[in-house]
């Protein structure tokens, strides 16, 4: 195994780690209305000592709605990551398991759902069903799902052709004993690799969404739509657009790196030419 | 049955499923056409006229066979915030898509190719981790994002381009390329990080194979070997990334043309979604995905071409 503290490793740590520890301590460090309240006359001031982020064109002050956007951001995207992952990882196992015409049937399936766009997917999704928290959540869950059924059914594949699959078969294992015991705990890895990856793809759907008025609705913060209402104000106060950008970047960035430290750390293979 | 013949008749089976996914989305989910036209509060009596003129009384498969029929007629309808024949209208703004995606792939492999290649060569330096840092950096920001930094810099600051609007390039060639640009490098920047790290693993692949050891004692220079016997051979999967990348192109045109009011595929995509214009949201849903899976097709036939090993496996 490799080591997990590389200067690499740390970073990615960090970034996560800060991100997370906002993104949950936000509901209680920041006071309801203090995010929620319109000050007209503190409108578009650039960041001080009293306004560390300076405020949007509300009023409102920018570091405790970057914060409150952060758990926003991370309610979701986490949610959908889970959901995808329940949608796609039996869809995956049972093609890459029973293979044959099950194997055929489905992937078919996720071939054609693979034809749209996931960004499509989700944009269509959360219209047809209107923009909410929650359907924003479902919206980017079934969009994701098809790839991770992919990825699952290609390390199914893998493993079930090990000679101690077969050795548990001969024994007269069942193949439900043996996808959980046996396939599952060997996938495990790519898995938490993808699924670290997919939450900082969620986090760019959720934003994406939001910046396109078909995600989280106001007046709850959200980083997409932050930067969607600083676009007017882009001459006068930069920094209502750059706030939540780096929060955005940062983040996305933290858990790029992170997926990548862990499949150097889980999966010595891929790293040869990684 | 041949190579081919399998993958065109693939091809088929899944663009009618696409028909099937696409016509399920829009009309099994909660909340029918009707009220997403006129809203949840309307009168229940229009709502019921209005259900009838769209045909939304009759069972789904007999909606959907008359949607299917309708398409294979080339009669997608007609928009109802357009009021324009949707045809017309898809016909227009794929030409102008056209030109946007292909110049973000270009511009994406330009900046892409050179820095993989000069991560490679300086495997684990400072030179590779700056590259990568600047891919990861690439992939880290929402495009939206940095549609606006070019706004501002390049619209606002310095003035030297539009910061929107859309011009046709068969009217005026050089318009287009203007209106065109900053979008392009926009979508160009997010693509960029994926292309480059593929150049770069691939490079890696193809340096330490046994030929370019030959090469390098026959005395090739560095130039020599690097362009003309290793990017030879590392190019060709960068390419197929390139194309399989298009469908993920024509997701983000959606966000980016909105922001750059550039009246394409996505854009209309974008007004069908908002106001909540079934036809049209069925319609251009449909190409897009079309348009994806013909890409990958092609980019298939185009690979067995190149290197014929792929066929026999």
């Amino acid at each position: 195994m490799r080591p997990f503290l590389t200067p690499k490793g740390v970073i990615g740590i960090g970034l996560v780690a800060l991100f997370a520890g906002v993104a949950i301590a936000a509901p209680f460090l920041v006071p309801a209305d203090y995010a929620t309240r319109i000050n007209i006359l503190e409108r578009l001031q650039p960041p001080s000592f009293q306004h560390l982020f300076g405020t949007d064109q509300l009023g409102r002050a920018l570091l405790w709605r970057v914060m409150l956007g952060a758990h926003t951001s991370l309610v979701i995207a986490v949610a959908a990551v889970v959901l995808s992952i329940v949608i796609g990882l039996p869809i995956g196992l049972a093609a890459g398991y029973y293979g044959r015409w099950i194997d055929q049937v489905l992937m078919r399936i996720v071939e054609t759902l693979l034809s749209f766009p996931a960004l499509v997917l989700a944009l269509t999704i959360s219209a047809v069903l209107g923009p909410s928290q929650n359907n924003t959540i479902l919206a980017i869950g079934i969009a994701f799902s098809p790839y991770l059924a992919r990825i699952v059914r290609g390390e199914t594949l893998r493993v079930s052709a090990l000679p101690y699959i077969e050795a548990a078969r001969s024994q007269g294992a069942t193949d439900r004993r043996i996808i959980l015991l046996h396939v599952l705990p060997n996938i495990m890895a790519p898995l938490i690799v993808q699924a670290t990856i997919s939450v900082a793809f969620a986090i760019l759907a959720e934003a994406a969404l939001s910046f396109l008025g078909l995600g989280t609705q106001p007046p709850t913060p959200s980083w997409g739509l932050m930067i969607q209402s600083a676009r007017d104000y882009l001459d006068l106060a930069p920094w209502t657009a750059l706030v939540p950008g780096f929060a955005i970047a940062g983040t996305v960035l933290g858990l790029n790196i992170l997926g990548d430290v862990l499949r150097d750390v889980l999966d010595p293979s891929m790293a040869l030419t990684g | 049955m041949s190579y081919l013949g399998r993958r065109i008749l693939l091809f088929l089976v899944t663009l009618l499923l696409i028909t099937a996914t696409t016509f399920l989305i829009t009309n099994v989910l909660p909340g029918d056409a009707a009220i997403m036209i006129l809203g949840t509060r309307s009168n229940p009596v229009t709502l019921a006229a209005l259900r009838v003129k769209l045909g939304l009384d009759q069972p789904l498969v007999a909606q959907y066979w008359h949607w299917i029929s309708h398409l294979l007629h080339g009669n997608l309808g007609d928009s109802l915030v357009f009021k324009e024949p949707i045809a017309e209208l898809l016909g227009q703004k794929i030409v102008a898509s056209s030109l946007l995606v292909v110049m973000s792939l270009l511009l994406a492999l330009i900046m892409a190719v050179p820095l993989g290649v000069w991560s490679a060569l300086h495997r684990e330096r400072w030179q590779d981790v700056a590259g990568s840092g600047l891919a990861l950096a690439g992939i880290s920001l929402p495009d939206f994002f940095w549609g606006i930094v070019l706004i501002l810099l390049f619209a606002r600051w310095l003035d030297w381009l539009p910061s929107s609007g859309y011009a046709s390039p068969l009217d005026n060639f050089p318009a287009a390329l203007k209106y065109s640009l900053l979008p392009a490098i926009t979508l160009a920047l997010s693509l960029m990080a994926h292309l480059m790290r593929m150049t770069r693993s691939a490079m890696l692949e193809v340096l330490s194979q046994d030929f370019i050891r030959v090469c390098r004692a026959k005395g090739l220079g560095q130039g020599a070997i690097v362009v003309r016997h290793a990017l030879r051979n590392a190019i060709t999967p960068v390419l197929t990334v390139a194309g399989l990348q298009i469908g993920y192109l024509f997701g983000s045109i959606v966000v980016v043309e909105s922001l750059f009011n550039y009246t394409g595929m996505g854009w209309l995509t974008y007004q069908a979604l908002l106001n909540r214009d079934l036809p049209l949201i069925q319609a251009t849903v449909l190409m897009i995905a079309a348009v994806v899976m013909l890409t990958n097709l092609a980019v298939d036939v185009i690979y067995t071409i190149v290197d014929p090993r792929v066929r026999l496996s």
